[in-house]
């Protein structure tokens, strides 16, 4: 067993072991998504690290594998419905390439269910709520991510 | 010398000595029977070098880049993939049409440099793989065709079957065989810098701030550097296989494009690279109703 | 001349495995290369390898030492390495040569690299002669024999069924009389070297390079190079290395990695200006380099004629040519 699957192992053996999941989201839609589930006093799990960005468009593949390398278990990448791109055609865009990259992942040996993708609105709080505690337990599930990971 | 070398050479010094051009990219023998490396010919005399055979696998069309300031036209030679990268240059308006003279040779498969290792002149020496898999072994744009268009062949290519064992295997198999080829990788660049479709400016991987990729070798800086060039050049890659053929280490690049590229015909339509000036790369527009598997 | 018979190479590593780390030269479906010997190995008698031996004393990521931020000062570590006595079997004359340039660098000049020392001290050369030079070999004409290391502890020759094994220092001679018992003592001579495909003159070279920094030539050659790495990070004697460092919160590490004057970023400066702007002062700097600036510093070529780069270039450029070229410029 390589050093690499030892660590993983003992992390998942910690009882209290948690996944970490990083939401790129959105800053037109699914941020204020984010934030009216807060409002709301809407419960989801802590496990998400929310990142902002100004469109799912601005992210890059190369966000994403970093994620994982780094020590993210789960990424989620969200932003507004087709046709509500505050930008006109972002999401268009973030949709075919991360139809691409989800296939690539899986080739790579990576579960693509560790790699997900959502539209979520400003007005969606509890769809924020439920997509987060999903993909939350989906992880779980999972166990911790043994990919691509950084180990040095 | 074969008739294709003859004609070439007819061809290219016509172009020089009229002015029609001040440059010919081309082929030329250099010490060693089984290669083929490039020549810039821009002296009439100069002709003579120029040299068509089973070696020839150089993609011209990445110099064209180079010589954007080139004052007058360039002849340059194309196969059939490197007609498709002139194509996919245009499109990226990284050259000017109006400056080119472009010169198709269809191509009849290459041969494979490095079974002709050790061996004697005029010895059988195997197919290219590359080659294997072509559908379009001729020029899709030119000004001249210099010989008759050749059959496409449709055999099954090794690559395709790697893809199939790979995509039989368990993601964690799956995972294995990958670390096991990126962990060769010495991170040479040849790969980034034989393909036509890495046409950056400046390519991220050389950027220091951000530094996107570490200078360290290790398994997860290989795999974030070929995972991030498979992304980069998704849709906009001509299957000519130079990746994979100047690769000192042997990783399969070629199994990783071909599959991204079968994925997004699958996803988005038939869309290969660099055929139609007029057809945006997949990644570079959208459809209102493209799938929406996950989302 | 103690000899062994090829089908019993594998005890004898084995045997020498119990006392030492050896490298063997191996080749495998995808790559040849030194790797640690293992019982099952299949040891490449057969040309050179294509990854050279230099990354055994001079890794391509080497750590160097951790520190950790305390308040205002730093801790700072070094890497404790364990390391092992090894002997190399297999290398070859260019790759021997390389290893003496290495030295150059590393050793000399009032600087001793220790990373590179610690490895090097613990190190025994076997060298195996050639006599069959590969298609990209032109060691000869850099004045190397291909069948006569220098600097190797021990020679050995392929006799065809057997090989032949001569020390050549105090140490060389101490590794054989301890595994004598698997040797048995032959009159055998050397087979000869077969004749070699490619052959560059470098006599008066580096003194007419001198004059050619700004010649001509370099737009002409540089022409075709598409500014990868793959011959400096092949090439046995290439040693360009950069540091950078691994920083996490308080913590990290600091390494040295190749680098390749190939690269634009290689001489890049903070601020951005670059002294070496395309590649054409790029590949006049690497042959310059190889074929004048180290034999004015060290007295000797910076190529071994091992024709790795030759071989693997993806755009087929080759050195014995540029040596030509140089040769025929007029200055």
């Amino acid at each position: 067993m390589s050093i690499e699957a030892v660590k993983a192992d003992k992390a998942a053996s910690q009882e209290n072991w948690e996944p970490k999941i990083l939401v790129f989201a959105c800053n037109w839609c699914t941020y204020a998504g984010a934030d009216l589930a807060g409002l709301s006093r809407l419960q989801y799990p802590p496990n998400v690290r929310i990142l902002r960005v100004p469109c799912s468009g601005r992210v890059n593949p190369q966000f994403v594998i970093r994620a994982f390398q780094k020590g993210i278990d789960g990424v989620l990448v969200a932003g507004c419905h087709p046709g509500d791109c505050h930008y006109a055609t972002g999401n268009y865009f973030t949709r075919r390439r991360y139809l691409v990259m989800q296939r690539l992942l899986e080739f790579m040996g990576m579960d693509p269910a560790r790699f997900q993708a959502r539209w979520i609105s400003g007005s969606e709080g509890p769809k924020f709520q439920q997509v987060v505690t999903q993909l939350t337990q989906d992880i779980k599930a999972l166990g911790p991510n043994r990919k691509l990971r950084d180990m040095e | 010398m074969n008739q294709h070398t003859v004609k070439m050479r007819e061809l290219a010094r016509e172009l020089l000595s009229s002015g029609q051009v001040s440059l010919v990219l081309g082929w030329e023998k250099g010490n060693l029977w089984y290669k083929s490396p490039p020549v810039f010919i821009s002296r009439v005399e100069d002709v003579e070098k120029l040299i068509f055979d089973e070696f020839c696998h150089n993609n011209l069309a990445k110099y064209l880049m180079d010589l954007v300031h080139h004052s007058g036209k360039i002849a340059v030679f194309v196969k059939g993939c490197d007609s498709r990268a002139i194509n996919r240059l245009l499109q990226d308006n990284q050259i000017k049409r109006e400056k080119l003279y472009i010169i198709g040779v269809p191509c009849p498969g290459l041969k494979d440099p490095d079974d002709a290792v050790g061996k004697k002149q005029g010895a059988e020496v195997k197919n290219s793989a590359k080659c294997a898999t072509c559908s379009y072994p001729n020029p899709v744009v030119y000004d001249a065709l210099l010989w008759e268009t050749v059959p496409v062949n449709t055999t099954k290519a090794p690559v395709e079957e790697l893809i199939a064992k790979l995509d039989s295997m368990t993601p964690d198999e799956r995972y294995a065989y990958w670390t096991e080829q990126f962990s060769r990788c010495i991170r040479c660049f040849a790969c980034r810098n034989v393909c036509p479709a890495c046409n950056c400016r400046e390519c991220c991987f050389d950027q220091a701030e951000p530094d996107w990729l570490g200078k360290a070798n290790n398994l997860s800086e290989n795999q974030f550097m070929q995972m991030t060039r498979a992304m980069h050049v998704a849709g906009r890659c001509i299957e000519c296989g130079e990746c994979e053929r100047v690769c000192p280490m042997n990783i399969p690049l070629m199994a990783i494009n071909k599959k991204v590229a079968r994925d997004i015909a699958e996803l988005f339509g038939e869309c290969a690279a660099g055929l139609d000036l007029e057809k945006r790369p997949p990644l570079g527009h959208f459809d209102l109703n493209d799938p929406e598997k996950f989302m | 001349m103690k000899t062994i018979v090829k089908s019993r190479l594998a005890e004898l590593l084995q045997t020498m495995a119990q006392d030492f780390r050896v490298l063997v030269p191996v080749k495998s479906e995808t790559v040849s290369q030194f790797v640690p010997w293992q019982e099952g190995l299949t040891v490449n008698l057969e040309g050179n390898t294509v990854l050279p031996p230099k990354d055994i004393f001079f890794p391509q990521t080497e750590k160097m030492y951790k520190f950790k931020v305390k308040g205002s000062s730093v801790d700072i570590e070094e890497f404790a390495e364990d390391v092992q006595k090894q002997v190399i079997f297999g290398i070859r004359s260019c790759d021997m040569q390389s290893i003496d340039c290495l030295d150059k660098v590393f050793l000399t000049k009032g600087y001793e690299d220790t990373f590179y020392k610690t490895k090097r001290d613990k190190t025994l050369l076997v060298a195996l002669a050639c006599t069959k030079p590969q298609d990209t070999c032109f060691c000869e004409s850099l004045g190397l024999n291909p069948l006569e290391a220098s600097g190797a502890d021990i020679q050995v020759y392929d006799l065809g069924d057997a090989l032949g094994f001569v020390a050549k220092t105090p140490e060389g001679e101490e590794l054989l009389a301890k595994y004598a018992s698997l040797f048995t003592e032959v009159n055998a001579v050397p087979q000869k070297v077969e004749g070699f495909n490619l052959k560059a003159e470098v006599a008066g070279i580096p003194e007419k390079l001198a004059k050619m920094f700004d010649h001509p030539i370099w737009d002409e050659v540089s022409q075709k190079c598409l500014g990868c790495g793959a011959c400096a990070y092949l090439c046995p004697t290439c040693h360009c290395f950069d540091i950078s460092g691994n920083v996490k919160a308080d913590q990290g590490y600091k390494f040295r990695c190749w680098d390749c004057c190939m690269f634009s970023e290689y001489t890049r400066m903070a601020g951005g200006h670059n002294p070496r702007p395309s590649k054409k002062e790029r590949v006049r700097n690497r042959f310059m380099h190889k074929l004048y600036y180290f034999q004015e510093r060290y007295g000797q070529l910076l190529c071994t004629g091992c024709g790795r780069c030759i071989a693997k270039c993806p755009v087929g450029m080759d050195i014995t040519a540029i040596i030509e070229k140089i040769k025929e410029a007029e200055v």
